[in-house]
């Protein structure tokens, strides 16, 4: 395999559960400095390389810590301990269209969209008529965005967090929106990524998309890792001890 | 340096949330960026009416622009202090506002109080406007003080800043923040020399004399206020047009630098936790 994209290393991560949180000024006084918590681990020293250009899939069930694994990747969690480090421009796509303002036309939501996700002026207005076009808006472009079905909403967003053109692109299960069309156009996109040695780094539940789309995987159980690397052994790993489980 | 350097880099980030809000405010009203005007207009009818009609408070005509007029003189300290009081309440909810955004994407936070600094000033940059105008029509001489009044109106945005920054903060930690906010900022606004002349608390306190038998006086309490000293500058420059008192001057640079510093750190120290916080 070549070059490392990303490299998780130890990582832990640990959340506060409060039983009774000091949130008011009225409590903090009351009690004192101490609210009652116990800690909640969520990663357990989870550690595995993601190669560069491969499309890597992260599986597991409900609560396993996937989505938390994905927002320290996306730089919104910070690890309690181990580190994170990866090689590139790293964009993620958790929500699409978070940060659309609904009085706002499609075109000035582009804009705004663009620079939340970190993308210059300049590189909005070259990348204008690509958006658009993906999102297959276009008639309504002029329209303010509280006036979409949810559908275009989603596709306008996801139209623009996909241009972004990073190194390394974080998803989150938002692969199910949009009709069938867009789903198909969603996933040539992908294709495209991976010839151009881009890496992706995605959740899905659904086995099927990940064993369509990733050579790479990586399962979580309860925040520690099970298993990682080939994405066929590591599903069919998953798929037997659900099985198990519920057998 | 570091993180200023980061913070420059979002300016675009910076300048598209400020048109949001700006563009945003006041969309499907037929009056349309007029409200921003509505609001002092209408506490300058109130107060004008209560305490420059009923009380018959009496500040000193403008030396040497040689103004009286009561209307005018309110509002050099009200539009100020409106300001101040807009950005540090729509400031310290906006981290909580944008709860959402926070926790799907990665950027950097401070740009969302900024922003609220921003979109609040373009609104007193175009209520200022006016009243410099309205100041020209009543005879004053303010034109050639319109650098100065920049530079000091830079200085309240800069101050109004750093106590949002903190505030921002301390609201997603204990949400009793804002509550506690409206109430301070109704407490603060009486507290400085708004609606009365400074010098009615100058004579109080010589009358009151020491207290508790310090050698500190009532006004020495009283000049602790930084909008005091901010609102004493902008009467200067507006409404008398002459030199503000060097010494108030540096006095507003001070607390508007210290206070900026002071926020920066603290929103630094927390920024990371927003997203679990929240």
């Amino acid at each position: 395999m070549s070059e490392t994209a990303v490299r998780v290393d130890d990582v832990s991560k640990s959340f506060r559960l409060y039983h009774e949180r000091n949130q008011t000024i009225k409590s903090a006084v009351m009690r004192g400095r101490r609210s009652v918590h116990e800690d909640f681990w969520a990663l357990k020293d989870v550690s595995f390389d993601v190669p560069q250009g491969s499309t890597f899939g992260l599986i597991g069930s409900n609560g396993s810590g996937k989505s938390t694994l994905l927002k320290c990747l996306a730089n919104i969690y910070y690890p309690t301990t181990g580190s994170i480090t990866h090689f590139g421009r790293l964009a993620a796509m958790l929500e699409v269209g978070s940060g659309f303002h609904s009085e706002l036309s499609g075109r000035e939501n582009i804009f705004l969209n663009g620079s939340i996700l970190g993308m210059s002026k300049k590189e909005v207005t070259r990348k204008y008529d690509d958006i658009v076009a993906f999102s297959g808006v276009e008639q309504f472009i002029d329209q303010p965005v509280k006036n979409y079905s949810s559908g275009m909403y989603v596709r306008l967003g996801f139209a623009i967090a996909i241009n972004v053109d990073p190194d390394i692109l974080v998803v989150d299960e938002v692969l199910a929106v949009g009709d069938a069309e867009f789903q198909e156009r969603c996933f040539q996109k992908f294709a495209e990524f991976k010839r151009a040695g881009k890496t992706v780094i995605l959740v899905s539940h659904s086995m099927d998309t990940v064993k369509a789309m990733c050579d790479q995987a990586a399962w979580l159980s309860h925040g520690s890792l099970m298993a990682a690397g080939d994405a066929q052994p590591t599903i069919q790993a998953y798929l037997d001890s659900v099985g198990h489980d519920e057998a | 340096m570091n993180y200023l350097k980061e913070v420059f880099a979002s300016r675009e980030l910076l300048g598209n949330l400020v048109s949001r809000e700006v563009k945003g405010k006041y969309s499907r009203t037929i009056f349309g960026q007029l409200w921003s005007l509505v609001n002092p207009l209408a506490l300058m009818l109130i107060y004008t009416f209560v305490f420059g009609l009923i009380f018959r408070s009496k500040p000193e005509p403008g030396d040497p622009s040689g103004l009286d007029v009561f209307a005018l003189w309110l509002l050099c300290g009200l539009l100020p202090w409106i300001f101040f009081s807009t950005v540090v309440t729509v400031g310290a909810g906006s981290l909580v506002a944008n709860a959402g955004l926070i926790q799907k994407v990665y950027f950097t936070r401070i740009v969302l109080p900024l922003s609220v600094v921003g979109s609040t000033a373009y609104n007193w940059l175009f209520e200022m406007f006016v009243l410099v105008v309205a100041l020209s029509i009543a005879g004053a001489f303010v034109l050639p003080w319109i650098p100065l009044l920049l530079v000091v109106m830079i200085l309240l945005a800069v101050f109004s800043a750093g106590v949002a920054l903190m505030l921002a903060v301390a609201n997603v930690y204990f949400r009793d923040t804002q509550w506690f906010l409206s109430i301070g900022l109704q407490i603060g606004m009486y507290l400085t020399p708004i609606i009365y002349p400074a010098s009615l608390v100058e004579q109080a306190s010589r009358d009151v004399g020491g207290l508790a038998g310090t050698s500190f006086t009532l006004i020495d309490v009283y000049r602790l206020n930084p909008m005091d000293h901010f609102v004493t500058v902008f009467r200067q420059v507006l409404y008398d047009n002459r030199w503000p008192d060097g010494i108030e001057m540096l006095v507003c640079l001070a607390w508007a630098v210290g206070t900026a510093a002071l926020g920066v750190i603290v929103f630094r120290r927390n920024e990371k936790n927003l997203a679990e916080a929240l």
